[in-house]
């Protein structure tokens, strides 16, 4: 094992373009491979069963949803954004809608505020289950998918009855949301959080002290919060690597400033920690859901908002917190009502960039569970 | 017809349909096993429960066209399969399913399915190499390395308990057995002899060779219709065998409470056994996780060739005393 | 103003960089930059020093030359800065992908969309965009779309009574 760690430090990051050592040979995985969660293809350099080099190739589900949103009215482009992050599409409306706000001025509603709130954390719960249940599945573990989606079915039925829709949403409209809530959806939602609660000790009991899983992901995948920095890691990925970092602390929009929750953090930066610490978020997402449906506010949920919306000149940026990390909308205008430039920053990006580093002399099978932990949504990458 | 041709021709059919159903018998309680464990119904649709899903599966694949891939040797990657398949078929003939329930009684029965079961090796060595495909290739690779290393706790398990009897014949163990159970004095043995047994026949959670989440599907990733069934089946009738040889040694074999016609009906207690084992091996399977492969590796070498070979020398002490 | 922000602000001015607070609630970032492409790498390294991380790289399209437009921020304490890099004479910018590592990714994507060349980046190739797209630079405007710089930014402080929020105001009551 030590030998091929060497052999990798050798290597610069900077990919390969010639011929690899003659021991050495390429294997792809992906874009049609179990384990890369969608269509990526890592490209990488082998020695063995050891990764000497691991590259990352992007773009098989590539839409150009920055060109789309230059060529279509601030309205017209809502639906896109939920498009991006299949698994967590609320937060990617979220930071769009509340972009608007932020540059025309626009007031929300309080009682809509918390809606978002509160279908928001209830999204970060879905994408979750996503991944706990994908991340157990690269592990070769087969059956806590099937519960994780029983979970996360309980979840999709209460937005569906509110949003319209399962996966891709479009609920939030620049000044509110596009639909109440009402008293069904509240009482659902705290049947759900009961549900949920008992379930933790389920997973717990199932997955977390079981020693093949333990062995699988402990110590493997070690990001040091220096290396998280450089390379811009945001979301439970960094959080795993000890620091606390929240948009929904650090720059709380929306109200998340008025709850109670905590971060949770890790401690060496390794998978499990990374598990550990979106297991204990979701707890918090439920606590967060809790307060919210505690202080719901009667009042409209959509506030007034001009037929036309003029944009100003200027650039802007709203940062939200969403499933996999820290989500930024920065738009430029040149006034009229189409964006001049939307860059999107999405969390996802970022933190693949650091799989090269992190790969390097890695197992194939621990790749494999480094790669489950950092949670990757593709047509989020590729945007 | 000279009977004892006869007999051969009964043997190879009754055979070769038992492997077979034993596949279709454990598809469906797979699929229907795994299923309740992950809290859903299951097959439902063909037959009442989907009883008859298997056999439309199989109709499926052999309907299906086998795809040679481009670069591969043809020979070698057609030959693969029935070098996998005719081998796993091979033991049943000497298994005593019950008192008179037995094809060719051996004095060597048990050498003769352990050699048989390693066979296996060389039919995934060459469905690897021929298949022109690194996931195969490295599916091979550890297949090899996993079944050559594991083989050696297994046979120390089993001689402990062939000390005890000094028979290799099947129905010699059985016999020995007449008032306890084997698993009873040897229980270490059993559970070495079981965890090896699992590894042997590439399950979970030692199912490193197909780990489809690593290496998509392994050593049969470019096969397909007949060429996969014939793995399959193979898989089946291995985890069978193994089965077996752990109810004929540790579990008293077809002995149970007499029934009427006792010298056939003790093939129901020999079943019964077999096919328990066979659950707790799906179980595990859709329970945990799987291992790294160099845990796989150091759990061998580290834990259970030791802790064999130090029940092996208990036993030889414990034979010599006695 | 945070005392870590404070003293970033500070080294930063002592470069020739045009820092500018700005409103955190109208725009969502706390300072802007302005710098030209030659000191974006003492930026950078500046950033690093100074425990921010890299938000994104992205391209602006705008006449006279396109900006390169990072954004850093921190992870202990508030305090998001949007750069904008005018790129030099041949449409290049130096690359920050040996300071920042992630930048490597946003530069190439930038590489692809905008035809921006990151001088002394180790592998510019395409990303996001096919091989044979390496010159389709999606989102270069047409001569028509184009904007001046000042036509994309926030009118100068003293120009209250146009902003646009006043008209949206007024549109609504």
């Amino acid at each position: 094992m030590e030998t091929a760690k060497e052999q990798a430090a050798q290597y610069t990051l900077e990919p390969a373009t010639d011929i690899p050592k003659s021991n050495h040979y390429y294997l792809n995985m992906g874009p049609q491979h179990p384990s890369t969660h969608g269509v990526l293809r890592v490209l990488l350099e082998m020695d063995g069963e050891y990764v000497i080099k691991a590259q990352p190739v992007l773009g098989y589900g590539h839409r150009m949803h920055e060109k789309m949103a230059e060529h279509k009215n601030w309205m017209a482009f809502m639906p896109n954004t939920g498009r991006m992050d299949y698994a967590a599409a609320l937060p990617f409306n979220h930071g769009y809608a509340a972009l608007f706000e932020r540059l025309c001025n626009i007031e929300v509603p309080e009682r809509a505020e918390y809606i978002r709130v509160i279908t928001s954390e209830l999204n970060r719960l879905v994408s979750h289950h996503l991944w706990l249940g994908a991340f157990l599945l690269d592990l070769g573990a087969f059956t806590p998918i099937l519960y994780t989606f029983d979970d996360r079915e309980q979840v999709l039925d209460i937005l569906e009855d509110i949003t319209g829709s399962r996966l891709t949403y479009c609920y939030f409209r620049v000044g509110g949301v596009c639909k109440d809530i009402d008293d069904k959806f509240v009482e659902r939602t705290r049947a759900y959080i009961k549900r949920q609660r008992e379930r933790f000790k389920v997973y717990n009991e199932l997955v977390t002290g079981n020693i093949i899983f333990l062995k699988r992901v402990e110590g493997v995948g070690i990001i040091s919060p220096e290396m998280a920095r450089r390379y811009g890691a945001t979301g439970p990925v960094v959080r795993g690597s000890g620091i606390a970092y929240d948009i929904r602390k650090a720059e709380p929009y929306s109200v998340y400033d008025r709850f109670d929750f905590e971060i949770p953090t890790g401690t060496t930066g390794d998978s499990l920690d990374r598990y550990l610490v979106r297991l204990e978020e979701m707890e918090q997402s439920l606590r967060i859901i809790e307060q919210a449906l505690e202080q719901l506010p009667d009042g409209p949920y959509l506030g007034k908002v001009p037929k036309k919306l003029k944009l100003p000149t200027g650039d802007a940026n709203f940062a939200v917190e969403a499933a996999r990390g820290e989500l930024s909308y920065y738009l430029v205008s040149g006034g009229g009502d189409m964006p001049y430039r939307l860059k999107i920053r999405v969390p996802s990006y970022s933190n693949l960039s650091l799989l090269p580093e992190l790969a390097q002399g890695m197992l194939i099978a621990d790749l494999v569970a480094a790669m489950g932990s950092l949670d990757l949504v593709i047509p989020e990458i590729d945007r | 017809m000279p009977p004892e041709l006869l007999r051969m021709i009964i043997t190879a059919v009754l055979v070769v349909a038992f492997v077979f159903l034993n596949a279709m018998i454990l598809g469906y309680m797979e699929r229907k096993i795994s299923a309740h464990i992950q809290r859903r119904p299951g097959l439902m649709e063909v037959g009442p429960h989907g009883v008859l899903q298997l056999i439309v599966d199989g109709l499926k694949l052999i309907g299906k066209q086998l795809v040679v891939p481009e670069g591969s040797s043809p020979f070698l990657f057609r030959l693969a399969p029935l070098l996998s398949f005719a081998p796993c078929v091979l033991p049943f003939v000497v298994i005593p399913f019950s008192r008179k329930l037995q094809a060719v009684s051996m004095d060597v029965g048990l050498i003769y399915i352990l050699a048989m079961t390693s066979i296996n090796v060389v039919a995934v060595l060459v469905a690897g190499w021929a298949s022109n495909n690194k996931y195969s290739l490295f599916g091979t690779f550890r297949s090899v390395a996993q079944a050559v290393s594991y083989e050696i706790p297994m046979l120390l398990s089993l001689l402990a308990v062939i000390m005890m009897t000094s028979s290799f014949s099947l129905e010699g163990i059985i016999e020995a057995q007449k008032y306890y159970w084997f698993i009873l004095i040897q229980p270490v043995a059993f559970i070495i002899y079981f965890v090896s047994g699992l590894a042997e026949t590439n399950r979970a959670p030692f199912d490193l060779p197909e780990a489809e989440s690593e290496l998509t599907a392994g050593f049969h990733t470019e096969y397909s219709g007949m060429g996969f069934s014939f793995f399959f089946l193979a898989e089946y009738a291995n985890m069978f065998t193994v089965c077996s040889i752990a109810t004929i040694l540790f579990l008293g074999g077809w002995k149970g409470i007499p029934l009427p016609f006792y010298d056939y009906s003790g093939i129901i207690w020999f079943l019964l056994k077999v096919y328990g084992l066979l659950f707790v091996m799906i179980w595990a399977r859709w329970t945990y996780p799987r291992v790294r492969f160099d845990q796989l590796m150091t759990f061998c070498w580290k834990y259970l060739i030791p802790f064999s070979m130090a029940n092996l020398l208990i036993t030889a002490i414990m034979v010599k005393i006695i | 103003m945070h005392p870590a922000t404070e003293k970033l602000v500070n080294e930063l001015n002592e470069l020739p960089v045009a820092v500018a607070a700005c409103d955190y609630a109208q725009r969502g970032y706390h300072y802007e930059v302005d710098v030209a492409a030659d000191q974006v790498r003492a930026l950078a390294e500046c950033m690093l020093k100074h425990d921010m991380y890299l938000v994104f790289v992205g391209g602006l399209d705008v006449k006279p030359v396109p900006r390169v437009v990072y954004q850093f921020a921190s992870y202990t304490h508030p305090g998001r800065f949007v750069v904008r890099a005018a790129v030099d004479e041949n449409n290049m910018v130096p690359t920050i992908s040996d300071i920042f590592q992630g930048a490597s990714w946003h530069e190439r994507e930038t590489r692809d969309f905008f035809g921006i060349v990151f001088a002394d980046h180790p592998y510019l190739k395409p990303l996001i965009l096919a091989e044979e797209d390496v010159d389709l630079k999606p989102l270069l405007k047409t001569e028509e779309a184009l904007k001046d710089i000042s036509e994309v930014s926030w009118p100068a402080a003293s120009d209250v009574s146009s902003k646009p929020e006043a008209k949206n105001k007024a549109e609504q009551g």
